[in-house]
């Protein structure tokens, strides 16, 4: 099968309105076909999938590969009613190459062979998200010749594509598939509770954090360090969080505080070539996928949670030493009462030395003038 | 008992005056340089300096060390300014007295044109104590404070943890102060001020002219002066004439 070669587009697809990602993959249709001497074909009088289902309507049709395995080539008439691409594609947009002398006797290694193959058709219209999966962790993978990778169709499917910005949609065919004891523990947690049971989409689902296409390698410095950019997207967004009760603060006071400006100023890889962690980012105390709500645990507990977390890097920190953070709260009489009156001082202090330093200096001025 | 106006300098400051007062330059923009980006590190031209500073793990590098000098230079100044002291080596020029306050307030009473004549100033004036004594405590707490922020498991150890964050907002307000004071008062007393403008350089060659000192210091000038019964040749002291040993303080 040659998916990539540029056969002749279907009218259906030269006259569909599509997303603006299709535009310049139909120009290039149309100058490859140009190119090629091939004349677009008229407009079709009835639907030119109609004759594969001949055949592939037949439930027990299948393909034998050279490792020993049958592939089912039935599809579902019905199967693209329904997905993005209904009314926009036909069976031969995708599977190109099989006119004169099909069924051809050609087959393929494996299953796996040919999805890796079959992946090949999407970037003909989807070359931008295409591009961004060259950068992935699961590309890292296949290039080393790994075969259980993910390509696009094992996470959006095939025939049956459904609005991939669909938290319960991504969720429930994709990243579960392979790293199931991650989704385990992400669908106890606080978010992932709300998303598995309640099916909130303001919760955080895989990809929110990860991305869906470039997947960074999630031990890596720039990924640990830009972490908390995904955390505080929403928890940085009052209006959001007003619908929980949730403060806002949890985000300004970590950027205010010494890790917090580290972890946003060692972006860029400083730390390269090393493995010291020296920021602490918001994952270290709440944990990653089994993030559970601060109030759920006493204040005690959450103390010595944060103390262990400490001694990680802090050799010989106390039990006290989480009192050194200010536990997202913003300094009062209340919380932090010392740290609140040292500034308050301070807010007094450097105005009052400001102004009567900057009077005396005009006072000055204007004796010299006068004395002129 | 008048020497002649033009006759030439005195010297003014010690060559360890001179040395601690340029090694003070160099330490103070070195740790403003560093530390006021850390002090607002959102801002972009905070991210700029620290980019093109080599990063911020080497800002608080140089931070940290610079600050340790700093600390180094605070405690030898202090220890060789009680050593001069008690072994009366020097006088002590530099302890605020009550005229000074009284010179505060008769010198702004001058300015306001409420006061005939501007009060008459001996070695140091009330502007540069001021100066001097902002800089001694305002180094103390510098130094305490970013010492607090270098051990924080030592300190937690022995006092109460929340004093670390409370030393962080104590090392960065007093950072600011003492950039304002100098940015303020040290640029217009030093530079900008019409008297001197557009830099005084008695603290860079230790030495000061006759003139100015009569007429800035002339209770220090009318105490150099022989007494009538010790000289018999008035007004030869005068050109070069070393002053008493000078304190070991950088002027302000």
């Amino acid at each position: 099968m040659s998916v990539l070669e540029g056969g002749a587009m279907s009218p259906r697809q030269l006259s569909a309105a599509g997303p603006p990602g299709w535009r310049p993959s139909l120009f290039r249709a149309l100058i490859v076909s140009t190119l090629l001497g091939r004349a677009i074909p008229a407009v079709a009088q009835e639907d030119p999938s109609s004759a594969c289902f001949d055949c592939h309507a037949d439930s027990s049709l299948t393909l034998a590969l050279d490792d020993g395995s049958e592939m089912p080539l039935f599809v579902d008439s019905g199967a693209l009613a329904g997905s993005v691409h209904e009314g926009q594609l036909v069976c031969t947009d995708c599977h190109q190459g099989y006119d004169g002398d099909h069924p051809s006797g050609k087959t393929f290694a494996s299953r796996r062979a040919f999805v890796a193959t079959a992946a090949g058709v999407c970037k003909e219209c989807h070359f931008e998200t295409y591009t961004l999966n060259l950068g992935s962790v699961h590309f890292e993978a296949l290039e080393r010749g790994a075969e259980d990778v993910p390509t696009c169709s094992d996470c959006h499917g095939a025939h049956d594509i459904h609005d991939p910005h669909q938290k319960q949609a991504m969720m429930s065919g994709s990243c579960a598939r392979c790293h199931r004891d991650v989704f385990d523990r992400y669908s106890q947690s606080v978010h992932g509770k709300a998303l598995v049971e309640e099916g909130n989409d303001d919760v955080p689902a895989c990809a929110d954090c990860h991305t869906a296409h470039r997947v960074e390698r999630p031990r890596s410095a720039s990924f640990r360090f830009g972490s908390p950019e995904a955390c505080v997207r929403c928890h940085g967004d009052a209006e959001l969080m007003a619908g929980y009760g949730l403060s806002t603060d949890v985000a300004a006071s970590y950027l205010a505080d010494f890790h917090g400006v580290t972890a946003s100023l060692a972006r860029g890889g400083h730390l390269e070539g090393t493995d010291r962690q020296v920021v602490v980012v918001c994952a270290d105390c709440h944990g990653v996928h089994d993030i559970g709500s601060p109030k759920a645990i006493s204040a005690e507990q959450m103390k010595a949670r944060v103390a262990g977390v400490c001694a990680r890097c802090h050799q010989g920190a106390g039990t006290d030493f989480p009192a050194a953070w200010l536990s997202h709260y913003r300094p009062s009489l209340r919380h932090a009462p010392l740290v609140f009156l040292v500034n308050l001082a301070y807010k007094v202090f450097i105005p009052f030395m400001v102004l009567g330093l900057g009077l005396q200096v005009v006072l000055h001025l204007y004796r010299v003038a006068i004395r002129r | 008992m008048r020497a002649q106006p033009s006759a030439g300098y005195v010297v003014r400051f010690s060559r360890w005056a001179i040395v601690q007062h340029a090694v003070m330059i160099v330490l103070f923009v070195a740790l403003l340089v560093t530390g006021l980006p850390q002090k607002w590190p959102y801002l972009e031209a905070s991210r700029w300096l620290i980019a093109h500073l080599g990063g911020i793990f080497a800002v608080r590098w140089v931070h940290r060390m610079a600050g340790l000098l700093m600390a180094v230079f605070t405690v030898v100044h202090v220890a060789v300014a009680v050593g001069g002291l008690l072994l009366r080596r020097f006088e002590p020029t530099m302890l605020l007295t009550r005229k000074d306050f009284t010179d505060a307030v008769q010198n702004l009473r001058f300015y306001l044109g409420r006061a005939e004549a501007p009060p008459r100033f001996g070695r140091y004036d009330y502007r540069q104590k001021f100066e001097y004594w902002g800089l001694i405590f305002g180094g103390a707490v510098m130094v305490v404070s970013g010492l607090v922020l270098y051990y924080p498991i030592a300190v937690s150890r022995f006092l109460p943890s929340e004093l670390i964050p409370a030393a962080k907002v104590l090392h960065s307000n007093e950072a600011l102060l003492a950039f304002l004071i100098i940015l303020i008062w040290h640029m217009y007393g030093a530079h900008l001020n019409p008297e001197v403008f557009p830099f005084d350089s008695s603290i860079f060659t230790g030495k000061i002219s006759v003139e100015r000192l009569r007429h800035e210091h002339p209770l220090e000038w009318e105490e150099m002066q022989p007494r009538p019964a010790e000289t018999a040749a008035p007004g030869e002291a005068a050109p070069g004439a070393p002053a008493s040993p000078p304190p070991p303080a950088p002027r302000g």
